[in-house]
């Protein structure tokens, strides 16, 4: 597939703006302006990014709660993402959801969850409303490797299959349910060995190379987008964090850290627009300076952002 | 003392043909059940040793566990002592480490991919290629029961030579006047940038090949050879192809299920030694299927046509020889 | 008017609906062509097809969170768990999706879908297939629930649902399916939040819903010819609860009998005689006091299950209890 300077400058400006995003809360979490938990996303930032290029502001995705990158990579505002992290009126949910609800239905992303797996089965649903209104809109469930053990996938990817749904499961498999390692969560080596009980096609593909990713979901998404029904992509990939801010990972093994560092999505990135001339070092620098800005221009606007009124607390339960 | 390699895959078969073609998901419990079969036939012809790739499903070690509780094994099954980095390198240093090990025989379950790899380094060790997927040229589906017995008289020396072991080609990838890499069937130069998601599955994508074979029933690039001039395992000849406008077009099946019309500008028989230039850059070179190195603008890449690739067993022809061998003709 | 039985009124409420908005599907297992494990949707698979009336596997967890997708991405789905008890399967998508996604997201989603439901016990189909569940709702802040009791409000009510932009809980009383009522013809709301007083009184308040209605009514008759007037107060939607009609009643009567057919401990009627006894303290002349089904799995055998359900007999009672 083509896939031109242009696009892949793009991708890398919402790689290293999810970065930024990440590496920010991580400082702004250790010096306590976070309440409540933060899930990052660093490591997996080509997934989201290879994948969302696909996608338009009338398709939907599900999120995780590692979901930040998948906002960002949808189109999500990061002045409204980061004063909510925040817990600030002004933020994405008034400060009603926090790092696991965010969410921007008008750009079709139906949140971030709180509950794993629990968006399997809500990605299955707007899938049938996309195709019941005609609409060509695809859905993209993003979910992990533990989430694939719940009994929404089960029940989801039956569904999703037996309506040919336009959906693509896109499963960032990172390796870890929390602190369980794959190989003492499910006896097969790879996801996407499970689309073959659905009938479904199922891809594994590096997920910590943008293009690959984004080739994949690009196939798969026309696929879905003619009408063929869904299908799983695996991507593997790498937290390089813990589960959440403050778990100290004891459960990984640092040569195995170590060696997916050096596999590192941005790394690979950068020296494929190196190869290819697309860019030079100080235009990275620049990119990154731009997205480091914008991320600090967000911190500045949640900073400054009024607290909600206790008032708001009964308002938005229901809607009239 | 005999010793067999086991080099199987456990990422082949899940590649982006399944989404672009129709290409079979092949999960990897189906290939620990194979290597079960497999050493079944190993052990009845008394084969001493297996020595096995790592893999991060441990197909070898499960499909041991899932033997043991029937059956108490006599021969001994090893681990290849390298550093695995769960990528295709891990194919190639078991390769070469069952060959400075002695093994008799390699057995080998992937595709085109991974037999590419294993051929760099088994050196004149003769290689069983047992397909686990729908996609490929150079393994052959066969039951892995026989696959066992087949290598097991091979590496126990019952048979050796041709018809049963045959020498193969293959092709030597210079790039800039260096040997890179080597292909064992195809090596197609697209019009591309990336190597992406690998597989190959766009005919207007296509700008040259160089094969070593071609038969009208083989799936992917070589098939288009096949509908020009077929080419057998042995036939001491390659072919070389540029895509374009042309006299001819044709239809073959590139991919599982899909069959496209493919522009042929020329084409041409090419002589064992020969080389072929790859002459629109930049490009992707794909080799055997697999797009794998990248072609710059002032890169200078040449394909060479050897007669040095793997050995590789006819498994029907090897126990046939090995029956007739032992026991003779009953009739 | 027309006579029809609250199963056929149920049908009507929702075959409207689906005549004026393309939006409103129904979903669930068997609801298509066998028509509903009791009849409910009957007729409707062939007068909208197999795309407005959709058979799903057995998935609860998918039919009730699909609907929560099919809503936020701009549907209206009614669907159908063929049992209340079979609730517990699909209860994070009813409790951490449902209810609380628009206020999770800042008020900017909104989920207009109904999940229809039987419960109640009474038909000999015991503890997996017979339970009052209600009070397990009304304990989710962002879901509403409605258990109508008379076919009339069976198709108000669901009308009112289908139109309410927030999940509801529609649960319909497997026993009072078939019994027949005057039904307005066409266009027909009952709004979500409005009780209704089934019988007027001046001596006594009963609160009852879904199949316990009927009881209180024939106990009401039966307390009449003893000389006490007794108001039955039925709410229909227990979320939101229509807290003016309960205490103008009690503020009339001054005694209170609160009915439900669910067991006791955490049950609904426990929050009613808070509130009263809250807010309505000084309205009362004597100890409010709850007839409801003893804390116990509901049994098989007809004579247990007669034991274990509430009866006009212990709704006379009560109410004699407090002169």
């Amino acid at each position: 597939m083509e896939i031109t300077k242009e696009k892949l400058l793009d991708f890398y400006n919402t790689m290293v703006t999810i970065r930024s995003f990440e590496e920010k809360a991580v400082e702004l979490f250790a010096a306590g302006f976070l309440p409540g938990f933060v899930h990052l996303y660093l490591g997996e930032e080509a997934v989201a990014t290879g994948v969302c290029a696909n996608l338009t502001d009338k398709d939907f995705i599900t999120s995780t709660h590692r979901g930040h990158g998948h906002m960002i990579a949808k189109g999500g505002k990061i002045d409204l993402m980061m004063a909510e992290l925040f817990g600030k009126a002004t933020g994405y949910c008034k400060g009603k959801g926090g790092s696991m609800h965010i969410a921007d239905v008008g750009l079709g992303i139906l949140g971030a969850n709180g509950i794993v797996g629990a968006g399997q089965p809500i990605a299955t649903g707007a899938a049938f409303a996309c195709k019941y209104k005609q609409t060509g809109a695809v859905v993209v469930c993003f979910f992990g490797d533990g989430a694939s053990n719940r009994g929404t996938f089960h029940e989801s990817l039956n569904m999703a299959s037996i309506f040919k749904l336009p959906v693509v499961f896109v499963c960032e498999n990172n390796m870890y349910g929390i602190s369980n390692n794959q190989k003492d969560h499910m006896n097969i080596g790879d996801i996407s060995d499970r689309a073959a009980a659905y009938g479904i096609p199922g891809v594994t593909v590096d997920g910590n190379d943008v293009i690959a990713v984004h080739e994949a979901a690009s196939e798969a998404i026309k696929r879905a987008r003619n009408g063929d029904g869904p299908s799983i992509i695996e991507c593997k990939t790498w937290r390089h964090r813990g589960h959440f801010e403050g778990d100290p990972s004891v459960y990984k093994d640092p040569r195995e850290q170590e060696s997916w560092l050096k596999k590192d999505p941005i790394l690979n990135l950068e020296k494929r627009l190196g190869e290819l001339k697309f860019a030079s070092a100080s235009d990275l620098d620049q990119i990154k300076a731009a997205a480091r800005e914008k991320i600090d221009s967000a911190v500045e606007f949640a900073k400054k952002s009024p607290e909600p009124s206790p008032d708001d607390l009964l308002t938005d339960i229901y809607a009239s | 003392m005999s010793t067999v390699g086991i080099i199987a895959n456990p990422a082949s078969g899940k590649d982006i043909r399944r989404l672009v073609s129709y290409g079979t998901v092949f999960d990897n419990h189906e290939k620990v059940n194979i290597v079960r079969r497999i050493i079944l036939g190993l052990a009845a012809t008394k084969v001493d040793r297996i020595v096995y790739m790592p893999d991060y499903f441990n197909i070898i070690p499960r499909a041991v566990d899932g033997l043991n509780r029937q059956e108490k094994l006599s021969l001994e099954i090893c681990k290849a002592d390298i550093e695995p980095t769960f990528t295709q390198a891990d194919s190639l240093e078991a390769a070469k480490f069952m060959r400075n090990d002695g093994a008799g025989c390699i057995i080998t379950l992937g595709g085109d991919g991974t037999n590419r790899m294993v051929a760099r380094e088994c050196g004149e060790v003769p290689l069983v290629p047992v397909s686990t997927g729908t996609n490929n040229v150079f393994p052959t589906m066969v039951e892995g029961t026989v696959a066992g017995l087949a290598a097991g008289v091979v590496a126990k020396g019952l048979v050796q030579d041709a018809p049963s072991v045959i020498q193969t080609k293959k092709l030597v990838i210079y790039k800039n006047g260096v040997p890179v890499d080597i292909a064992l069937i195809d090596a197609v130069a697209l019009r591309d940038s990336f190597i992406g998601a690998r597989a190959i599955w766009e005919a207007n994508r296509l700008l040259q090949t160089v094969t070593t074979r071609g038969e009208p029933h083989n799936i992917g690039i070589s098939s288009i050879a096949g509908y020009l001039v077929p080419l057998g395992i042995t036939d001491p000849a390659g072919l070389a192809i540029e895509f374009g406008d042309g006299p001819n077009t044709l239809l073959a099946p590139i991919a599982p299920g899909l069959i496209v019309p493919v522009s042929i500008a020329k084409h041409r028989r090419m002589t064992i030694g020969e080389q072929v230039r790859i002459n629109k850059v930049p490009c992707i070179l794909a080799l055997d299927g697999e797009r794998e190195i990248e072609v710059k603008e002032n890169d200078e890449v040449c394909i060479k046509l050897t007669f040095d690739g793997p050995r590789v067993v006819d498994v029907k022809a090897a126990l046939r020889e090995s029956v007739l061998k032992t026991v003779g003709s009953r009739g | 008017m027309k006579k029809m039985t609250y199963a056929e009124a149920e049908r009507d409420g929702i075959r409207l609906e689906m005549l004026r908005d393309p939006n409103v599907y129904l979903a669930g297992e068997d609801v298509g062509i066998f028509g509903g494990c009791f009849g409910q949707t009957t007729g409707l698979f062939q007068e909208f097809g197999p795309q407005r009336v959709v058979d799903t596997p057995i998935s609860e967890t998918a039919i009730v969170g699909h609907a929560v997708g099919a809503a936020a991405a701009g549907l209206r789905p009614v669907v159908e768990i063929m049992f209340i008890d079979f609730m517990g399967v699909c209860m994070d998508e009813v409790l951490n999706q449902a209810a609380k996604m628009r206020y999770m997201f800042g008020g900017k989603a909104a989920l207009p879908m109904v999940i229809r439901t039987p419960c109640g016990a009474g038909v000999g189909a015991a503890a997996q297939h017979s339970q009052s569940l209600e009070a397990l709702f009304t304990h989710i802040p962002g879901i509403k629930v409605v258990m109508p009791s008379t076919p009339a409000d069976a198709k108000g009510l669901m009308a009112g649902a289908i139109r309410d932009n927030n999940p509801v809980i529609y649960i319909e009383h497997k026993v009072l399916l078939g019994v027949q009522g005057d039904v307005p013809e066409g266009e027909y709301i009952v709004p979500l939040g409005k009780a209704d007083i089934k019988r007027v009184g001046s001596d006594a308040t009963i609160v009852a819903w879904s199949g316990m209605v009927p009881k209180a009514l024939a106990a009401a008759d039966i307390l009449a010819k003893e000389g006490i007037s007794a108001e039955v107060v039925d709410p229909r939607t227990l979320n939101p609860l229509d807290k003016d009609t309960l205490m103008n009643s009690v503020a009339k009567t001054g005694r209170l009998v609160i009915v439900h057919e669910a067991t006791k401990t955490g049950g609904f009627a426990g929050e009613i005689a808070a509130i009263v006894a809250d807010e309505g303290f000084d309205l009362l002349n004597a100890p409010i006091k709850r007839i409801t089904a003893p804390d116990c799995p509901v049994p098989f055998s007809p004579i247990l299950e007669k034991a274990f359900l509430p009866s006009e007999e212990k709704i006379v009672r009560a109410v004699k209890e407090l002169f």
